[in-house]
């Protein structure tokens, strides 16, 4: 994915705000937490609304599917004036088929998860389709890395 | 930013009185717009940032934060119309119904007393409407927020433009009763409906901020507004005068129960309805709607005071005592309000409960800078939160290290300000 970025993986080490957050697997208290702090940074800042929205709505699901279904996690931001990109990693037990993951509906939560509203099979499709690029590694008992792309091209300013 | 100031500081009805204040971190610490600070011993409040919502006025233990209501002296009572919002009727215990509440006020010599709760149920079924239009289509925002608490709807402009198209576009209780009353008045005395003053009743700060600068509509159909607490003493005086009198009991028919939260919602049939009470709690919640997580509902009514405007900071009772009535009053009668509901489809389909306005979102200094600088701002700005020592003391004068952060960056504030990062030359000059 990091061809599409100028300048690749070393770009984003340099980009101007970077932000790193760990994501503790299972602690519901505080789940969430981190893409509401995205949200806050990206709203201060002034991108657009519908940039803040599309990168909110990924940031929660990728840090939520790490909360209920991954190891012990890192949520990493790097922010520039044309692009966003998010990467969430975990030590957890890695998703077995990506492919059927990424279908809508499709979901290994528990009954308990489902019962407090989580658990539609929809978190993977809701970032793809908010997404400008997305993409999911993952080894078997060694973890997952979700890498995602918003593009910040249109207008900037959410107020006017 | 001096000018902002400047320029803003007739814009707000809650103020802070210097002589009063001692400069403690309480108001600052709860205000949820981050726009006080405390500066040579006082508080200072960037105008541009606050919403009216009298979080401040709430903890204040001095006194010193006041609501600007409209001046007893301002208003010519023999030519004025007040609306009374039905948080007044919860205000006087059990005991008297609000028919007599009705009656006294009445007796205070405005020219007319109309009771929002007239067109309550109206609204309510304009309201189903609307909701069951929208949720036929397939890209309308959902859910659909109540446009009923002026705080909430400042705090959406502010910080939650996105979801100002969510706000239902039809007039609120109140501006209708105005709007009415107003045409009424005229139509009867055969004068201009713009020489009749009409006045709200009212348990909200952010009442008078809503009439002269309204979010959701070109003008307000109101000109002013009157605390429950400014005229609380009058009312029970002129209730004690008439106790003989009884006034006519039906609670119900008067919508006492929309003055708590979860009133408004509690008059409609169907759909999937949330009550949302409290400045924090309608915060989390409009962050989360912004996420796109609460799809599955089809409206939310927001309120900013805990336990709806009962918790309004200009009443009298408690709030919970407040609420205590309402069950009371209510548990009188099964039957509310009732609405014609003919008239309600001819009135929406012309148009006649709609605002025909569309609202705009209420700027940032920040969001003007350029994205590039923006970033290196915020980056700035976390570098900084980074090494502050996280104690969230206030006692830099800024509400938390992280708004000290963005003082420091934008220079409203020196770092040496912060008591926990001691300079190490002046660690040895004190040891
Ligand atoms: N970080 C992860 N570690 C392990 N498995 C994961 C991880 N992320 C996703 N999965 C697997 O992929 C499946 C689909 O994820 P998706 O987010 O689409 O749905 P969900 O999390 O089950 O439900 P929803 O997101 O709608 O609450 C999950 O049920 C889980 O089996
Ligand atoms: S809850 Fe009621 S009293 Fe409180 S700010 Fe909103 S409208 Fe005003
Ligand atoms: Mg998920």
């Amino acid at each position: 994915m990091y061809g599409l970025v100028p300048g690749g993986r070393e770009w984003i080490e340099m980009a101007h705000l970077l932000k790193t957050f760990s994501i503790t697997p299972r602690d519901f208290v505080r789940a969430g937490e981190i893409s509401i702090a995205i949200q806050g940074i990206l709203k201060s800042v002034g991108f657009g609304q519908d940039v803040i929205r599309r990168a909110s709505v990924c940031a929660y699901e990728s840090e939520m599917n790490v909360v209920m279904h991954g190891g012990k996690g890192t949520f990493f931001l790097a922010v520039e004036p044309e692009m966003i990109v998010m990467e969430v990693a975990d030590d957890g037990p890695g998703i077995q088929d990506i492919d059927l993951a990424m279908q809508e509906g499709y979901s290994t939560a528990s009954p308990e998860y489902r019962e407090i509203g989580f658990g539609a099979g929809m978190g993977l499709p809701n970032i793809k389709k908010n997404a400008d690029e997305m993409e999911i590694t993952s080894e078997k008992g060694k973890g997952t890395r979700v890498k995602i792309l918003i593009r910040a091209e249109e207008e900037s300013g959410g107020a006017g | 930013m001096e000018e902002q100031v400047k320029n803003a500081s007739w814009d707000h009805f809650v103020r802070i009185h210097e002589d009063l204040c001692n400069g403690c971190v309480l108001c600052m610490k709860v205000c949820p717009a981050k726009a006080i600070r405390v500066r040579g011993g006082h508080v200072a409040r960037t105008e541009g940032l606050c919403i009216d919502c009298g979080e401040c006025m709430r903890v204040c233990p001095r006194g010193a934060v006041k609501a600007i209501t409209t001046g007893s002296r301002k208003i010519d009572r023999p030519t004025a119309v007040a609306i009374i919002s039905p948080v007044l009727y919860t205000q006087f215990g059990e005991d008297i119904t609000p028919g007599d509440i009705y009656e006294a006020v009445k007796g205070l010599g405005f020219m007319d007393v109309v009771e929002q709760a007239e067109v309550m149920a109206q609204y309510v079924k304009a309201l189903e409407l609307y909701i069951r239009e929208k949720g036929k289509s397939r890209d309308a925002p959902r859910p659909l927020i109540s446009p009923v608490c002026p705080v909430v709807v400042r705090l959406i402009a502010y910080r939650f433009p996105s979801l100002l198209k969510n706000v239902v576009p039809i007039i609120t209780p109140r501006e209708l009763s105005a709007r009415e009353a107003r045409k009424k008045i005229a139509e009867q005395r055969g004068v201009d409906p713009e020489e009749v003053r009409v006045y709200h009743v009212t348990p909200c700060a952010a009442k008078m901020i809503s009439i002269k600068r309204p979010v959701l509509m070109e003008r307000s159909y109101l000109d002013g507004a009157i605390g429950i607490s400014t005229i609380y003493p009058e009312v029970l005086r002129e209730l004690k005068a008439r106790k003989e009198k009884k006034g006519e009991a039906n609670a119900r028919n008067r919508m006492v129960e929309w003055a708590a939260s979860g009133g408004e919602i509690d008059n409609m049939e169907e759909g999937n309805l949330l009550a949302v009470s409290g400045m924090q709690e309608t915060i989390r919640y409009l962050e989360r709607i912004e996420m796109g997580l609460l799809e599955s509902i089809d409206y939310v009514e927001f309120r900013a005071c805990g336990e709806g405007c009962i918790g309004g900071p200009l009443t009298v009772a408690d709030k919970y005592q407040a609420k205590y009535t309402i069950r009371k009053l209510g548990r009188r009668q099964r039957q509310g309000l009732q609405a014609d509901v003919a008239q309600v489809e001819e009135r929406y389909k012309s148009g006649w409960f709609f605002t025909h306005w569309e609202p705009r979102p209420i700027g940032h200094r920040e969001q003007t800078l350029p994205l590039a600088e923006a970033i290196r701002r915020q980056e700035q700005v976390e570098k900084l939160r980074r090494a502050l020592p996280g104690k969230e003391c206030g006692a830099c004068g800024s509400p938390d290290c992280a708004t000290f952060a963005e003082d420091v960056v934008d220079e409203r504030a020196s770092i040496s300000e912060c008591v926990f990062l001691k300079r190490p030359r002046e660690k040895g000059e004190s040891g």
